[in-house]
């Protein structure tokens, strides 16, 4: 009776296999110690040929003009002379602390003098690492703006001043120190081009 | 979607509706992070390719590069629990398809993939085949041929099908990664693949440039470059490489986002004083604003819906997440904890915004539910995580990894988990995902 029924099993086992073998197409038998043979074709996908992704060129783009020397010169004889220099900033912040004020008279009583007039100013905006790096860009922004604020309430000419924010991106100083952080959070004044 | 096996599983994550409080409490973050965790597992064996007699030299070298690939495919993708050769060893495989398939079955696959590789005339051939173990059913068959140094590609793109081939949406194998790097000496736009490789070099404006954003399509790269006289709005070409100015007025552009149609960006633009959310469309003459608050108005980004921009403001006293209506309209705070959050992101469906939140003095990666605000903190340790973007399918996060001064870009799941760097040479910042190739 058990052979019966195993004799059974194994006609419907075969019954169930085989169309699957004719669907398959697969009639040889493979030794069972052969590796495994991948699914036999029945009918082959219509081929997608892969396009070549484009180039990308960064050959011919242009660049940043560098600023006249002569001008580089100036301004670094103008900060030795003490006659402009940075404003500092606290963590996180643009308003103006008081030492930020008595620089700033200090810078605009140049700006106003016969040889401040001139030149044009560009005042730049930084920031310390500790913020992200794109809202520091727009903080920066705005130490460089509360800066021309109070020169403008000390009588300076607008006209002559942009002003230019580089977040964290151009530190002074590397260093993750307090004084380090503190000489990055500055607006820093840069002669950009002469009065015609 | 026939044999879309994986989308109840999907659903009944998805359905875990939030009805949370503003707080991060232990329940919400458990309940956020099963929603996150869309790693679901589909068990699939991946027997050893089989390689055709005739594959030589660069070809059989290529058509192994493209089998591994695949495997790398599959596992990142994160539907498929993959069985390889290795667990499939213990199998008595006789390449009689009943019976083989029952063995997979009996180490709990519930389907199989076949590759089968050869060369044609100068060219690698991928034939994937897969099958519901089930049914016995062939679920997707596929042919792919290409140049030897294409191996990377075609694996790619048959990951992606199979993806898509159980989830109804296709795998993330072929989209891209932007970001920008000091390693050649200037700050520079740079694209890779979304598993680090093929990592190339888009500008050459020897300033600073960076903050990269692509087009929804794919067909441009939006980013900032200082090298004119202030911070200026920049398309780079994907096809041609060509450069071309946006908007530049002002003090202050940055942070482009891209409307979900691809028609319009919105970003950070200053004309004085202050900066503001504006939207311009692609060819930009007068861009409108949209923000008018006192404070700091920057780092826009569009819904993937289109009818949301959320923002970074500081009219609160200090940097926090914002949500508003396209229009300007209806501005709501989203974030909460920390006193410096920014680079917010969206995920595919809108649902939740990821963005970096300093926690002490470093940033972590924290996500929130903009209806409930629910929040998560989906990063931990002694680094500082910032600037995440989702992938289009939600599944993962690329984010900038701080480390003293080094500064790397490092991708992990959508719950923070199987973190893995992609950047190692020089500092690299400011990853944006791609959307899917069109």
């Amino acid at each position: 009776m058990l052979k019966m029924d195993l004799k059974r099993m194994g006609v419907a086992v075969c019954v169930a296999v085989i169309p699957l073998l004719l669907v398959s197409g697969c009639k040889k038998e493979q030794p069972v110690t052969a590796p495994p043979p991948p699914p036999p074709v029945t009918t082959a996908p219509p081929t997608e040929t892969v396009p070549p992704p484009p180039p990308v060129t960064p050959a011919s783009d242009m660049t940043e003009a560098p600023r006249p020397k002569d001008l580089s010169e100036l301004q670094d004889e103008f900060e030795r002379q003490g006659l402009i220099g940075d404003v500092f900033f606290d963590f996180d912040k643009y308003e103006l602390r008081a030492d930020a004020r008595d620089r700033l008279a200090k810078n605009a009583e140049f700006f106003n003098s016969e040889e401040g007039r001139k030149y044009t100013y560009t005042i730049e905006g930084h920031c310390d690492e500790r913020g992200t790096n794109e809202y520091n860009i727009a903080l920066g922004q705005r130490r460089a703006s509360s800066a021309l604020d109070y020169l403008t309430s000390l009588g300076v000419d607008r006209e002559r001043f942009k002003t230019i924010s580089y977040g964290e991106e151009r530190p002074v100083c590397t260093e993750s120190t307090e004084a380090c952080w503190q000489r990055n959070r500055r607006a820093h004044f840069v002669l950009s081009g002469r009065v015609n | 979607m026939r044999h879309a096996i994986l989308i109840p599983a999907l659903l009944s994550i998805l359905a875990a509706a939030l009805t949370l409080s503003a707080q991060e409490s232990g329940e919400d973050v458990e309940i956020i992070l099963r929603d996150l965790n869309q790693r679901p597992q589909l068990r699939l064996a991946f027997p050893a390719a089989s390689y055709h007699p005739g594959l030589n030299g660069v070809y059989l070298e290529a058509a192994r590069e493209l089998e591994e690939t695949l495997r790398a495919d599959l596992d990142l993708s994160g539907v498929f629990l993959v069985q390889g050769p290795a667990e499939l060893a213990v199998l008595q495989l006789t390449g009689k398809r009943a019976h083989d398939f029952e063995q997979f079955r009996s180490l709990g696959n519930q389907v199989v993939l076949y590759a089968e590789l050869k060369q044609e005339s100068s060219r690698i051939v991928l034939e994937g085949r897969v099958y519901d173990l089930a049914s016995g059913q062939s679920v997707l068959g596929k042919r792919y041929r290409g140049e030897v140094d294409q191996a990377r590609q075609i694996a790619h793109r048959f990951a992606d099908e199979v993806v898509a081939q159980f989830t109804g949406r296709p795998g993330i194998a072929q989209t891209l990664i932007a970001f920008h790097s000091d390693r050649d000496g200037f700050q520079e736009v740079y694209i890779m693949d979304y598993d680090g490789r093929n990592q190339r070099r888009v500008t050459g404006h020897r300033s600073t440039s960076g903050f990269p954003e692509w087009s929804p399509s794919g067909d441009v790269v939006a980013y900032v470059t200082y090298f004119t006289a202030s911070p200026t709005i920049f398309f780079a070409d994907m096809k041609t490489g060509r450069k071309t100015e946006v908007y530049g007025q002002g003090s202050l552009n940055l942070s482009p986002s891209f409307s979900p149609d691809g028609t319009m960006i919105a970003f950070a633009h200053a004309d004085g004083t202050n900066t503001d959310i504006y939207v311009c469309p692609r060819i930009c003459t007068q861009p409108q604003r949209l923000t008018r608050a006192r404070g700091i108005d920057t780092n826009p980004a569009w819904s993937p819906q289109g009818d949301r921009i959320a923002f970074t403001s500081d009219r609160s006293g200090q940097p926090q997440i914002y949500v508003m209506d396209r229009d300007g309209s209806n501005v709501r705070r989203i974030s909460f904890e920390g006193d410096f959050n920014d680079g917010a992101t969206w995920r595919y469906d809108g649902a939740y915004l990821a963005y970096a939140s300093r926690r002490g003095n470093k940033f972590q990666i924290v996500v929130t539910d903009v209806i409930s605000l629910a929040s998560a903190t989906l990063t931990h340790g002694p680094d500082s995580y910032e600037e995440p973007s989702y992938s289009p399918d939600g599944r993962r996060l690329v984010l900038t990894r701080k480390r003293g001064r080094d500064s790397q870009i490092v991708v992990m799941n959508a719950d923070g988990s199987g973190m893995v760097q992609l950047t190692h040479e020089g500092r690299n910042f400011a990853p944006d995902w791609s959307s899917w190739p069109r």
